[in-house]
């Protein structure tokens, strides 16, 4: 009798990338992966950007068509999972058939949150998390409609640059006074709102949605504290909310804030349960509790994490949290998190289009920003992994060699320690 | 194809690159332990010059999304990148650094 493998629950970046690390770690049995999606597992970051407005659609596979032909990776697809049993080591799926694990991996990912008043089914409300989405508001846009777009984050503002390009006029809508003022210093927010403006984007900051009218003709109509608005298509981008309810409902350890809870290997509260990626909240080293991280750099590593923990070999070394955002034009980078109280320091200029920060405590680099800087994040990087105190006096200055300066500072935090 | 002088050798300090033009197309200079390299200009994964990555170990990492490439090859080596980079034939005579004319894609 075979034994039945490792099962992945859910077809994304995670769990592609969980199948190949087990693969390319000598792990010879064998790999089920269940996906809800008619797709085979792809790349998400294109999908508010080039999948919108390319000419041509990007390939978007997470795997090359080289890993597939190796046959050893079985893929169902639009399958979905409705069950899981620990003790009996099984999973149900929405057809019926059970299939059975020896190790299980939840890569399920997450759903975008709703408006009820943005109902999904809408012919003119958008929600961009799958592929399809992103194609059916590929369409839309190319009418050159009256689009708004709900909620000024990352997505939203990704999305906004990318309808302008194409011709739609755009209105923001946000709750708060400034954009991403969670994630930016103040003078990197202010930056973003005046390059979307001057983009032509209608921003309506501070600004509360009371309701959405369906009008005659497929228009619709916000209803807004500060005024109505008509438009053509609805773009709803609050936020993510974590796929844990398969863990939740098998009993597995949920975090507080949401997530299926893991450690520091990606083990869930079942031995036999690993957990990587959108899905997941993960006590990280420096914050007070567990958290969740929805970024393309942690669904990768906690795969790669997952695997190797599953077959008891060492783990990678913890990454710095990394995330970018392509806004038009413009590449946002972050290197470590953001948190309350940080001092920044700048160097170089938004308005030269080039710059970058360090946001520190004491000293110690703990939230990198670049605007169009990544290479300069990349150099100081060592300076986030080390978390040590350095001397920032030089760090602003234009004539500061940066990648000269990140290596004098490393040398020295590595002799005082 | 043809040797196009694209550059003289202090323009670039080692772990140092620049986009050059050869016969219309861009083109990555790279300069590593004092030789040169070149390879196409913009990552197989997404529209970034490779020129304004950063270059460490006989790699570069693109500047958008850290994908990496090894410059003398053009291997891609971690995700997301996962197409090689055309790599172009580069001569130093004196001070002056040569690439061949790439075929045209």
């Amino acid at each position: 009798m075979t034994s039945p493998g490792v099962l992945i629950i859910g077809a994304g970046q995670a769990g592609a990338v969980a199948a190949r690390a087990l693969r390319e770690l000598g792990f010879r049995g064998g790999i089920t992966m269940v996906g809800r999606e008619r797709h085979k597992p792809y790349e998400r970051p294109p999908l508010s950007k080039a999948v919108l407005v390319a000419a041509q659609e990007p390939c978007l596979d997470v795997l090359a068509q080289e890993v597939w032909a190796l046959g050893d990776i079985d893929l169902l697809r639009g399958s979905d999972v409705v069950g899981l049993d620990v003790s009996k080591r099984q999973v149900r799926l929405a057809a019926g058939q059970m299939l059975a694990y020896d190790t299980c991996l939840l890569a399920t990912g997450g759903e975008a949150n709703t408006l009820i008043s943005a109902p999904a089914g809408h012919p003119h409300v958008h929600y961009v998390r799958t592929l399809d989405d992103a194609r059916r508001l590929r369409a839309a846009l190319h009418g050159k409609p009256r689009v708004a777009i709900l909620g000024g984050g990352f997505l939203g503002l990704e999305i906004a640059h990318a309808a302008m390009s194409i011709g739609a006029a755009v209105t923001v809508l946000e709750r708060a006074t400034s954009l991403l003022d969670r994630f930016l210093p103040p003078e990197a927010s202010t930056w973003l709102e005046s390059g979307l403006r001057e983009a032509g984007a209608r921003l309506l900051l501070g600004t509360f949605l009371g309701g959405i009218h369906s009008m005659p003709g497929g228009r619709m109509r916000l209803v807004t504290d500060a005024g109505d608005l008509e438009v053509d298509e609805v773009v709803v981008a609050i936020g993510l909310s974590p796929n844990d309810s398969l863990a939740r409902d098998a009993g597995l350890a949920i975090a507080a804030g949401g997530g299926v809870l893991v450690d520091a290997q990606c083990r869930t509260s079942d031995e036999r349960v690993f957990a990587c990626g959108d899905c997941t909240s993960q006590q990280r080293p420096g914050q007070t509790a567990p958290a969740r991280l929805e970024s393309w750099q942690n669904a990768n590593d906690q795969a790669r994490t997952a695997a190797a923990a599953m077959l008891g070999v060492p783990v990678p070394a913890r990454a710095v949290p990394w995330f970018w955002t392509d806004q038009g034009k413009h590449n946002i980078q972050m290197l470590g998190l953001p948190a309350p109280g940080l001092d920044y320091l700048r160097r170089g200029d938004p308005a030269s289009g080039k710059a970058l920060w360090i946001g520190h405590r004491g000293g110690v680099p703990l939230h990198g920003v670049a605007l169009n800087a990544g290479a300069d994040l990349r150099a100081i990087r060592p300076l986030f992994e080390k978390g040590l105190p350095v001397p920032l006096d030089d760090f602003p200055l234009n004539a500061t060699n940066l990648r000269a300066w990140a290596r004098q500072m490393q040398a020295g935090a590595a002799a005082t320690v | 194809m043809e040797w196009i002088k694209v550059a003289s050798a202090q323009e670039l300090s080692n772990d140092e690159a620049k986009t050059v033009n050869v016969a219309g197309q861009g083109v990555a200079l790279f300069r590593i332990d004092g030789e040169f390299f070149a390879t196409d200009s913009m990552c197989t994964h997404a529209t970034a010059l490779l020129s304004e990555g950063y270059v460490e170990d006989g790699c570069v990492e693109c500047p958008l999304h850290q994908g990496r490439f090894d410059i003398r090859t053009g291997k891609a080596m971690c995700t997301p990148v996962t197409v090689d980079l055309r790599t172009h034939p580069v001569k130093r005579e004196g001070d002056d650094i040569y690439v061949l004319s790439p075929e045209a894609k």
